[in-house]
C-alpha cells in the first residue's frame, strides 16, 4: 500500500503541475475581476508553440519561453474584447476555447499533414532533476524529486503568488480592482489596464502549463492533449476562493484525482467517476459557501445592530 | 468573491450604437474572415471553400434535408438556452441537460423493446425531458435559494454529466459485441419517422419547429412569459408587481433543462438510434451562440440555428470532398461566439466609418 501511495503520489506532482500553473493565473484574473474560461485555449495554444518553438531551436527552455509568450499574447486579446469591448467573459471563453480547438484540428492535417498528434524531429522534451539531497529522502524522495523544471517552477509559483497579490502595490490595485472597479478607478487605479495585465499574466501561466504537457509530461502536441485542464484549473480557483493557498490544494489534490484514475483503467473503479470529483467538489464548495453566507444574512437581520 | 448577480451578456453601459444591420451581421462577417483569414494563410482559396461549403448545404433536396437535420439539435439547444436567458437566468448547462436526456431517451427505447412505438416514443421524450430538467434543478435552487451564481454550477455538472453517461454506458449499458462506447440500438419502433429517406432528416425537426411556436406563445401571448421576461429584464420591477422572482428562476432553469434533455433525446431518437458516448460536438455550446445571436427572438433563433445547421452539414461535405477539416467551423463558431458579445460599438472608428458609409 505505502509503494502504490507513493506511486500515485509521485505520478501526481507532474499531473498536478500544469492544473496548478493554470489554476495560480486564474486565480489572479478572478481577484482582479475577470473570470477566465479560456484557460484551456491558451494551454492548448501554449502546448503548441512549445512543441514547435522547442524543436525549431532544439531547446526546451526556449519552447516553454516562447509557450508562456504565447499564452500571454492570446491571454491579451482575449481581455481587450473583454475590458474594451465589453463581451461577455463567460461566453468569450467558451468561443476562445472552440476557437483554438478548431484551429489546430484544422492546421495539423492540412499544413503538418498528421491527424490529431505531432511530434516534429529534433524535440527534445524537458530534462528530469533530481534534486540531490532531498532525493534520498525515504518515501518522499521520489514524490518530490526527479521532476521536470516546469513542475519546481509551478511549486514555486505558489508563493509568488501570493506575493503578487497580497504584498506588492501592484496586487493590491488589482484586488481593489476586483473587489469594487468604480471605487478603484475612483482612487486613481488604471483598473482596464490592470484587468489585461492580469488576464495576460493567467495567458502566460496558462501558456507555460500547455508546456509543461507537450515537453515535461509527453514529448509531442496533440489536439485533445488538454483534456479539460483548464476547467479542471477553473474549479480549483473557484473552490479555492481565488486565494493562493487553497487554490494549490486543490489543484494539488485534483492532480492526485488525475493521477488516480490513470492508475484506475481497467480496475474496479471508473475513471470517469474519479474524474468527476473536481466539478462535484466545486458545486458542493459553492452550495456550502452559499448557505453559510444565508446563515449569516439571516442571523444579522435577526439579532439587532449594537447601540441599538 | 463568489458572484451573485447575474453575467449580463454585453457589460457596462452602451456608449455608442452601430447601425441596426451592421450590429447583427458584424459578428458574422468577423467570424467568416476569420476563417477565411486561416483558410487563405495554409493556400487554400477562401471564396472558393465557402461557395463549396453552401452548395454542399444548400444545392439539393438531400443536401437541404441533411442541412435541416444538422439543424435539428441545435434550434432545440437555442430554444432551451433562450428560454432561461430571456428569464435573466445564465444557463450554460444545457450540454449537460442534453447528454442526460440522450441517455435516458436511450435507455427507455432499447429497456422496453416490447412496447408499442406510440407508448414508447412518449415514454422517451418524457424520461429525457425528466433527465434535462432534474439537471438543472440543482444550479436553479441554489441560484434561487442560496444566491449561488448558476454559471459556474451549470459549466461544471456539464462534466459531470459527460463522464456520467460515459462510465454508464461504458461500464453497464454496453452494446453486445462492441468494445466501447455505444450503447445497444433502440428498438425499431422507438425511432422517430424519417421525413426524407435517404437524408438524416427525422419528425424531430417538426418537434422542434412545434417547440418554437410554443416559445413564441409563452413569451408574447402568456402571462407567465411577460413574468418572467420581467424577472430578466428589471427583477426588481418584477418583485414590485407581485412576481415571486425565485419561482421564476427556478420554472425558466427547469424548462431550459427540459427542453436542453429533449435536444439529446430526439437526436437519439431521431438520428443515431443509441446513446454513443461524448456523441454531442458542443451543441449545447452552439445554443447559446443560436441565443445571443438571434437574441432570444423566436425567428432569430430559428436563423441561427440554420446558420449553424448549414456551417456544419456544408463542413462535413466538403471535409468528404476536397479534405479541408471540418474544425475550420469551429473556429468560425468560436470567433463568432467572441464577437456575439463584444459591443463593438465602443470602437470609435468604426462607429464613425459605419455613419459615413
Amino acid at each position: 500500500m505505502p509503494d502504490a501511495l507513493q506511486a500515485v503520489l509521485a505520478a501526481a506532482a507532474p499531473a498536478s503541475a500544469s492544473i496548478l500553473l493554470a489554476a495560480m493565473g486564474g486565480a489572479v484574473n478572478r481577484q482582479g475581476g475577470i473570470v477566465n474560461v479560456g484557460l484551456e485555449a491558451k494551454m492548448l495554444v501554449g502546448a503548441f508553440v512549445a512543441v514547435i518553438c522547442g524543436a525549431a531551436t532544439s531547446s526546451s527552455a526556449l519552447g516553454a519561453l516562447a509557450a508562456a509568450a504565447a499564452g500571454a499574447l492570446v491571454g491579451s486579446a482575449f481581455s481587450l474584447v473583454v475590458t474594451r469591448l465589453g463581451a461577455n467573459e463567460i461566453v468569450a471563453g467558451l468561443g476562445l476555447n472552440l476557437a483554438a480547438v478548431g484551429l489546430f484540428g484544422y492546421l495539423l492535417p492540412v499544413v503538418f499533414g498528421v491527424s490529431a498528434t505531432l511530434s516534429p524531429p529534433g524535440l527534445v522534451g524537458l530534462p528530469l532533476l533530481r534534486i540531490p539531497l532531498l532525493d534520498a529522502v525515504p518515501f518522499l524522495g521520489p514524490v518530490l524529486s526527479g521532476h521536470d523544471p516546469l513542475t519546481y517552477v509551478s511549486w514555486m509559483v505558489v508563493p509568488l503568488t501570493w506575493l503578487l497579490l497580497y504584498r506588492t502595490t501592484w496586487g493590491v490595485s488589482l484586488r481593489a480592482t476586483g473587489a469594487d472597479e468604480e471605487a478603484a478607478r475612483a482612487a486613481g487605479i488604471r483598473t482596464l489596464l490592470l484587468r489585461d495585465l492580469s488576464t495576460a499574466w493567467a495567458g502566460a501561466l496558462a501558456g507555460l502549463a500547455g508546456a509543461q504537457l507537450s515537453l515535461g509530461l509527453v514529448q509531442l502536441f496533440n489536439k485533445q492533449m488538454t483534456g479539460g485542464r483548464g476547467f479542471i484549473a477553473l474549479a480549483a480557483f473557484y473552490f479555492g476562493d481565488a486565494r493562493p493557498g487553497l487554490t494549490a490544494l486543490a489543484a494539488l489534490v485534483f492532480g492526485v484525482f488525475e493521477a488516480a484514475s490513470f492508475r484506475l483503467q481497467g480496475g474496479e473503479l471508473a475513471p470517469q467517476l474519479v474524474q468527476m470529483l473536481p466539478y462535484l467538489a466545486v458545486v458542493a464548495s459553492l452550495l456550502v459557501v452559499g448557505a453559510r453566507r444565508r446563515r449569516l444574512r439571516r442571523r444579522r437581520e435577526l439579532t439587532p445592530e449594537p447601540g441599538r | 468573491m463568489i458572484e451573485t448577480a447575474p453575467a449580463p451578456l454585453s457589460g457596462g453601459p452602451v456608449r455608442g450604437r452601430l447601425p441596426g444591420a451592421l450590429r447583427l451581421l458584424a459578428p458574422f462577417l468577423i467570424a467568416l474572415g476569420a476563417g477565411a483569414v486561416v483558410l487563405w494563410a495554409t493556400g487554400r482559396d477562401a471564396f472558393a471553400v465557402y461557395g463549396q461549403l453552401a452548395d454542399a448545404a444548400l444545392g439539393g433536396g438531400t443536401q437541404i434535408a441533411d442541412t435541416l437535420a444538422a439543424t435539428t439539435p441545435i434550434l432545440f439547444t437555442g430554444i432551451a438556452t433562450a428560454l432561461a436567458f430571456r428569464a435573466g437566468a445564465f444557463n450554460v448547462g444545457v450540454e449537460g441537460s442534453l447528454y442526460v436526456g440522450a441517455f435516458a431517451a436511450a435507455w427507455t427505447g432499447f429497456s422496453f423493446p416490447h412496447l408499442p412505438g406510440a407508448p414508447l416514443l412518449a415514454l422517451a421524450a418524457l424520461l429525457a425531458a425528466l433527465a434535462g430538467a432534474a439537471w438543472a434543478l440543482l444550479p436553479a435552487l441554489a441560484r434561487a435559494w442560496l444566491d449561488v451564481s448558476e454559471v459556474v454550477t451549470t459549466l461544471m455538472l456539464n462534466y459531470v454529466a459527460i463522464l456520467l453517461t460515459s462510465y454508464l454506458v461504458n461500464d453497464h449499458f454496453l452494446a453486445r459485441g462492441v468494445a466501447n462506447s455505444m450503447s445497444p440500438m433502440i428498438a425499431p419502433q422507438a425511432r422517430l419517422p424519417p421525413l426524407l429517406p435517404g437524408s438524416q432528416l427525422s419528425a424531430a425537426l417538426l418537434l422542434g419547429l412545434l417547440l418554437l411556436a410554443g416559445y413564441w406563445f409563452l413569451f408574447s401571448r402568456s402571462t407567465l412569459g411577460f413574468e418572467l421576461r420581467l424577472v430578466g429584464l428589471a427583477p426588481r420591477l418584477a418583485r414590485a408587481s407581485g412576481v415571486d422572482l425565485r419561482r421564476s428562476l427556478v420554472i425558466a432553469m427547469l424548462a431550459s433543462g427540459l427542453v436542453g434533455g429533449w435536444a439529446g433525446g430526439f437526436q437519439v431518437l431521431g438520428v443515431i438510434h443509441r446513446f454513443v458516448d461524448g456523441f454531442s460536438p458542443g451543441y449545447g455550446f452552439t445554443g447559446i451562440a443560436v441565443a445571443i445571436l438571434g437574441r432570444n427572438h423566436p425567428l432569430g433563433i430559428l436563423a441561427g440555428a440554420l446558420f449553424f445547421g448549414i456551417l456544419t452539414s456544408g463542413g462535413g461535405m466538403v471535409q468528404l470532398v476536397s479534405s479541408i477539416p471540418i474544425d475550420l467551423v469551429n473556429v468560425v463558431q468560436g470567433t463568432l461566439m467572441v464577437f456575439a458579445v463584444a459591443d463593438l460599438g465602443r470602437l470609435g472608428w468604426l462607429r464613425r466609418w459605419a455613419g459615413r458609409a
